[in-house]
């Protein structure tokens, strides 16, 4: 058993879990916030994708102990004082979502490419939400919502 | 899809590291970005005994110029390689590479040494290695060792560092100022593995060919050299006969496999018409 | 009396979903944990096919923390045996065992259930079940299968032949031997999965105290998977409660019973604590129903100005090892030749179905079902007809489609389409494309020597269906009502409850807007619920496009009938008689008398009130619950354009523009609807390019990773230009028509037939999907014309 502290959406947590323990299963089960999915379990659909010391990565494919001492952001941290984020705004404002699963991951993917990229082009949008699978949108609707977040997101930096 | 059980250290210097891999008589494995050996762990596929996690050794993790060549530690994250200043200016190849290796979230943890010793003949970096004539550091039991690129790929998935190895540096000559380059690879979707991918280097000079490189992903088990194709380039020059020449000598150099993606003739169709894609878009970097 | 809101029927109204599911506040079933909850794994078969001459789970049973481990003879003791009964004789009904019994018929099978305290121990405990098979010659094709000296998978059905049945009109032989010109093809529509973000899992509870069951999963059904469930567990059907929770998608692939389901069950109840079983990808690959694996021989009768004479097809699906529960095995090969002739006039027609049984998982819907292939058929005969005839392509089908005049038509299966916009999509989609522009665009790029094809599409599909045609056919199980109960509290607020359950498709929003409107209230004012057999009135889920015709039809039944109770009390609080009350913006008011008014809150609170504020004899209360059978049903149509680049050297296909215009009647949410047809589209790319369930020699899956089932992302994916016509269906109330499957319909055909308008100079047909890029390569290579 390994002990793993760390800080997830700026609240320190502490958890005690085998060493083979994946990190999105120690941040569903172990603190508890389900809204990281997990859809593949080796590293190819996104759905799992949380900000890791500020940059996206997949927890399906890392160890919880590897996140000792990091801080992580997910899903549930996107809010401010009930408000949803911009990002959000968008997603509900131009329909990026229908099931939800994989919306998660693509909002956490989605800022990380707003993040390196605060103006991209419709291509570049599309390539940088391909790290994300999603199976009901048909991206149209998740494409729209991340070029109206991205001057909003800009300007609000 | 969960790992099975294994014991589990995070060293802080590579000399722990080596010792704990020690411990096991060849039944650890390394744990660089966990980008390969996690989905392998996940499937139980791969069941060591222990994992030796390099994450925590800050001192793997470094990109430096010594004497004409670039250095990278083999923990540098592939995300760090993309946005380096240095590789930007001085190994523009790899930067390109880097940019089709997955996705962001994906070079976010993965790292240069790993993709590298995980040895798959599809993934972008072991083909920029052959290309530009690289080669790695290897540290381990008996001491250090230097592997050129053409002797560290075996077949797929393997390479020749032992199992009580550690692949700590890799190192690659900075290309010719001036130089021509292109990774052109193809793949069903953004992001995967390339079917075919053919990394190429040119230099000019004036209308000659002073230098030329090509390397594959994916056309077989191990990343490979296109000699006889460059020598056309370098006898012939750059022009589109030569081009065309060195294309088609491509696509008898080659001798892929078939899975359910693509046929071997198909492949080696591919590594043709990518081998004059990249020649051309190569090409039209080049200066000089 | 007259309602003055701002209609919300029609309206984009942003998604009430969104929220919690924005917020990472979804409900899957994974995200519930009870306390004593353990967790389940499964043993799957490692064979295709295979005795099983031993298990031992004593070693797994002996691991800490493990609770129990079930076998096959442990689930026949404690479930009756699942058998997919069918009303057709022709279609054989064999056993599905939810733990394998005796044999293994297709690689992943499952065959053992561990239930332990983590996820983690339960997958170790299942690797040290020990197990002797004896494999057995694997059947891995439908020739195989149809060879009499290859085994039989089903003992009991004595054949592999599992399916079969015939649909014919007039005489299709004599038909096609006088026609002026017959094309023929042999059309191969590869093994599919819908793959769905969310794994199938399920959760089981049975308390022993109240023996109650609840089962909460990723169901599209759960009313009727707690119509069978209680069958098959011999318990009391008021017993038995079915959540639906949050569901990651759907798209058919979870509307079955699973053998997961059920076994989780019987493990709850032994055990009398909480199981959960969530499936990975792994296992979601290896046994989550496939899809439309097809080889249709098939050949179409023309006079020489194109006009159809006959149709004539056999279908050939491979159905794989178990015929799925409660559909049957004849889901999908029936409905390929059920809608074969499309939006068609077709004078003579034969289809025949025959669904054979391999070892491989067992075929089940996923989005279309049936009609993927069906239209990539149809479609792709009508495009070789006027390739060979010299006619265009849209102008074959202009004068082939079943016209206004023509309806009500009824089509060779006997299904009548009420009256569809065939003609007027197809001439629109020609217009969106601008379709002379594009063919010159082809003309100019052709002389440039590069590859640009048009692809047409059109077709029609039963939705909204009613009972007098089972969704599934034969499958004795009714599907043809949906109910809603409108429900106002003292406060003013409504909850609306449905048998329906959504799983990506918002039927939270659209419902809500149908019954915001028919009782004159705020959307917001509106919250409905559904997917939960507790609380739904009866119904049996949401799959075959039929949600908003059935529901929507039920609340609008239901929304009239709190309508009128609201008028009659009003009209008692106001002193007036309900014929002069109007409604305006949530009050109700004597009409020409504003000041004379009530809000929605009061009349409410009369209701609730007793009988003194209320009209004599009138009871309390302000509720309906209303049941609606549209009875036959109705359809949609669509018609798509695609015009694509095959790239000369790699062969990969380039989808440069994408073209939908719709009919699904009166939309309530236009932006729901178009969502629908981007994520159906999108997966009709993925059949069409890039996905493909491949099996080897041995049986055994070799596209069994993310990796190699390659479902499109964003870049694989192009905008789309999404158009619609409302048509109102004539027979089903609010005229909706029902939509979600028209993407996977459509797409296929139409790229499918682009690429080969693209490759047409060369000769080369497109008859098999994928089309993948080391396909293309191999047909244009042999192809009948060399490139220039």
């Amino acid at each position: 058993m390994v002990n793993v502290r760390l800080k997830v959406n700026g609240v320190a947590h502490e958890g005690r879990c085998e060493p083979r323990k994946l990190l999105v299963d120690f941040i569903r089960e172990d603190l508890g916030l389900t809204g990281t999915h997990v859809g593949c379990e080796h590293g190819i659909c996104g759905a799992c994708t949380i900000m890791f010391n500020g940059e996206a990565a997949r927890s399906c494919i890392m160890l919880a102990v590897q996140a000792d001492g990091a801080e992580l952001a997910t899903v549930e941290g996107l809010m401010r004082d009930g408000k949803l984020h911009p990002l959000q705004e968008a997603f509900r404002d131009h329909h990026g979502l229908q099931c939800g699963f994989c919306t998660p991951g693509m909002l956490m993917t989605a800022l990380d490419l707003l993040r390196t990229n605060p103006s991209p082009s419709e291509r570049e949008i599309r390539e940088g939400i391909s790290a994300v699978l999603c199976r009901c949108t048909g991206y149209q609707g998740i494409v729209n919502a991340v070029r109206a977040a991205a001057p909003v997101l800009a300007a609000g930096r | 899809m969960k790992p099975p059980k294994f014991e589990y250290h995070a060293p802080t210097s590579l000399d722990e590291a080596l010792a704990a891999l020690g411990r096991y008589g060849g039944d650890a494995k390394v744990l660089a970005g966990g980008q390969s050996l996690m989905p392998l762990l996940n499937f139980r596929l791969a069941r060591p005994a222990a994992l030796v996690d390099l994450n925590r050794i800050a001192s793997l993790a470094y990109i430096r110029e010594h004497d004409g060549q670039v250095r990278l530690g083999a923990m540098t994250r592939q995300r760090t390689v993309e946005f380096s200043p240095v590789v930007a200016q001085r190994l523009p190849l790899l930067k390109e590479a880097t940019r089709g290796v997955g996705h962001l979230p994906i070079r976010t943890r993965g790292t240069i040494g790993g993709s590298i010793a995980h040895a798959d003949p599809s993934a972008e970096y072991p083909a920029v290695l052959a290309a530009l004539d690289g080669e790695v550091v290897a540290r381990g039991a008996r001491g250090e060792r230097v592997i050129r690129a053409g002797d560290l790929f075996q077949t797929y998935l393997t390479t020749s560092l032992a199992p009580d190895e550690i692949l700590t540096e890799v190192r690659l000559p900075a290309m010719p100022a001036g130089a021509g380059y292109a990774l052109e690879e193809f793949a069903r979707r953004h992001g995967d593995f390339a079917i075919v991918g053919i990394a190429a280097v040119v230099v000019r000079e004036g209308q000659r060919c002073k230098m030329a490189r090509l390397a594959t992903a994916g056309a077989g088990p191990v990343p490979v050299r296109l000699r006889a194709a460059e020598e056309i380039l370098e006898r012939e020059g750059l022009g589109d006969a030569a081009i065309e020449a060195a294309a088609r000598k491509a696509t008898e150099l080659v001798d892929p496999d078939a899975d359910i993606h693509a046929s071997a003739d198909y492949r080696r169709h591919l590594a043709g018409v990518l081998t004059k894609r990249a020649l051309v878009r190569a090409m039209g970097v080049a200066r000089g | 009396m007259s309602v003055n809101l701002p209609r919300l029927v029609g309206a984009r109204v942003a998604r009430r979903e969104d929220p919690r599911l924005l917020t990472g506040q979804g409900s899957y079933v994974d995200d519930h944990r009870p306390p004593r909850m353990l967790y389940a794994a499964f043993l799957r078969s490692p064979h295709a096919h295979a005795r099983i001459a031993r298990i031992d789970v004593s070693p797994a049973l002996a691991l800490p923390g493990v609770a129990a481990v079930l076998v096959g003879e442990d689930i026949a003791r404690a479930a009756k045996p699942v058998r997919a009964e069918s009303k057709t004789p022709t279609v054989k009904t064999t056993s599905f065992p939810p733990l394998a019994l005796g044999r293994v018929r297709h690689v992943g099978e499952a065959v053992a259930m561990v239930a332990a305290e983590s996820r983690y121990l339960a997958e170790d405990a299942v690797e040290r079940i020990v197990i002797e098979y004896e494999p057995l010659p694997v059947v891995r094709t439908t020739d195989e299968a149809l060879d009499p000296a290859r085994p039989v998978l089903h003992e009991d059905a004595g054949t592999n032949l599992l399916v079969a049945r015939e649909f014919a009109r007039g005489d299709v032989d004599a038909a096609l031997a006088g026609a002026a010109l017959v094309v023929r093809e042999r059309f191969r529509f590869h093994r599919h999965t819908p793959v769905c973000m969310e794994n199938r899992g399920c959760l089981a509870d049975y308390a022993t105290g109240s023996r109650t069951l609840t089962l909460r999963s990723s169901a599209q059904c759960p009313g009727l998977v707690r119509d069978v469930l209680t069958d098959l567990l011999g318990m009391p059907e008021h017993q038995v409660r079915v959540v639906a929770t949050d569901v990651g998608g759907g798209f058919g692939a979870k509307a079955s019973l699973y053998p997961e389901e059920i076994a989780t069950c019987v493990m709850a109840r032994r055990l009398g604590r909480p199981v959960k079983w969530i499936g990975d990808r792994r296992e979601d690959l290896l046994s989550t129903t496939h899809a439309w694996d097809e080889i249709v021989e098939a050949e179409l009768g023309v006079t020489r100005d194109g006009t159809i004479v006959g149709l004539r097809a056999q279908v050939t699906a491979d159905i794989g090892a178990y015929s799925i529960y409660p559909w049957t095995a004849a889901i999908e090969p029936v409905q390929t030749i059920s809608f074969l002739p499309g939006p068609y006039k077709v004078p003579t027609y034969r289809g025949r179905a025959r669904g054979v049984a391999t070892n491989k998982a067992p075929l089940g819907p996923y989005r279309g079902v049936g009609r993927p292939p069906a239209v990539f058929v149809i479609e792709g005969l009508m495009d070789r007809a006027a390739r060979r005839l010299g006619i265009d392509p849209t102008e074959i089908r202009l004068r082939n489609f079943i016209r206004d005049e023509d309806f009500p038509y009824k089509s060779p299966s006997g299904i009548v389409w009420d009256r569809s916009s065939f003609t007027g999509s197809l001439l629109r989609a020609r217009e969106a494309l601008d379709y002379a522009a594009a063919r010159a665009e082809q003309a100019r790029a052709r002389r440039a020597g590069r590859w640009l094809g048009i692809g047409v599409a059109s077709y029609v599909e039963l939705t909204g269906i009613g009972s007098a045609i089972p969704v599934s056919p034969g499958m004795p199980v009714s599907t043809g009502t949906e109910a809603a109960t409108i429900r106002f509290d003292p406060a003013g607020k409504v909850t609306a409850v449905f048998g329906v359950a959504s799983h990506g498709q918002g039927l939270e929003t659209t419902l809500a807007q149908i019954v915001a409107d028919e009782v004159g209230v705020p959307i917001d004012d509106v919250r409905v619920l559904h997917g939960d057999t507790e609380v739904s009135p009866y119904g049996t889920g949401t799959y075959a496009s039929r949600s908003l015709v059935l529901a929507g039809g039920a609340a609008i039944l239901a929304g009239r009938a709190v309508r009128e109770k609201m008028l009659l009390i009003a009209g008692h609080l106001l002193e007036a008689d309900p014929s002069d009350i109007t409604v305006t913006d949530g009050r109700y008011a004597v009409r020409g008398m504003p000041d004379r008014s009530v809000a929605v809150r009061q009349i409410a609170r009369a209701a609730y009130s007793g009988s003194r504020q209320l009209p004599k004899g009138l009871e309390p209360g302000l509720e309906a619950t209303k049941f609606y059978d549209p009875y036959y049903g109705t359809a949609s149509n669509a018609t798509h354009l695609a015009l694509v680049e095959v790239d000369r050297t790699t062969c990969e296909v380039k989808i440069l523009r994408y073209v939908v215009v719709e009919d699904c009647g009166c939309m309530v949410n236009p932006l729901i609807v178009d969502g629908q047809v981007h994520g159906g589209v999108a997966q009709g790319i993925g059949a069409a390019l890039l996905e493909e369930i491949v099996y080897d020699d041995h049986g055994q899956l070799l596209s069994g990773t993310l990796m190699d089932y390659v479902v499109p992302s964003a870049c694989e994916v192009p905008a789309m230009e999404v158009h619609h016509l409302e048509t109102p269906s004539p027979v089903t109330l609010g005229g909706f028509r029902g939509m979600g499957e028209g993407g996977t319909i459509g797409a296929p055909a139409a790229i499918a037939n682009a690429i080969a308008d693209a490759l047409a100079p060369l000769g080369v047909e497109v008859a098999e999907l994928p089309a993948s890029p080391d396909r293309l390569f191999h047909l244009i290579r042999r192809a009948p014309r060399a490139s220039r």
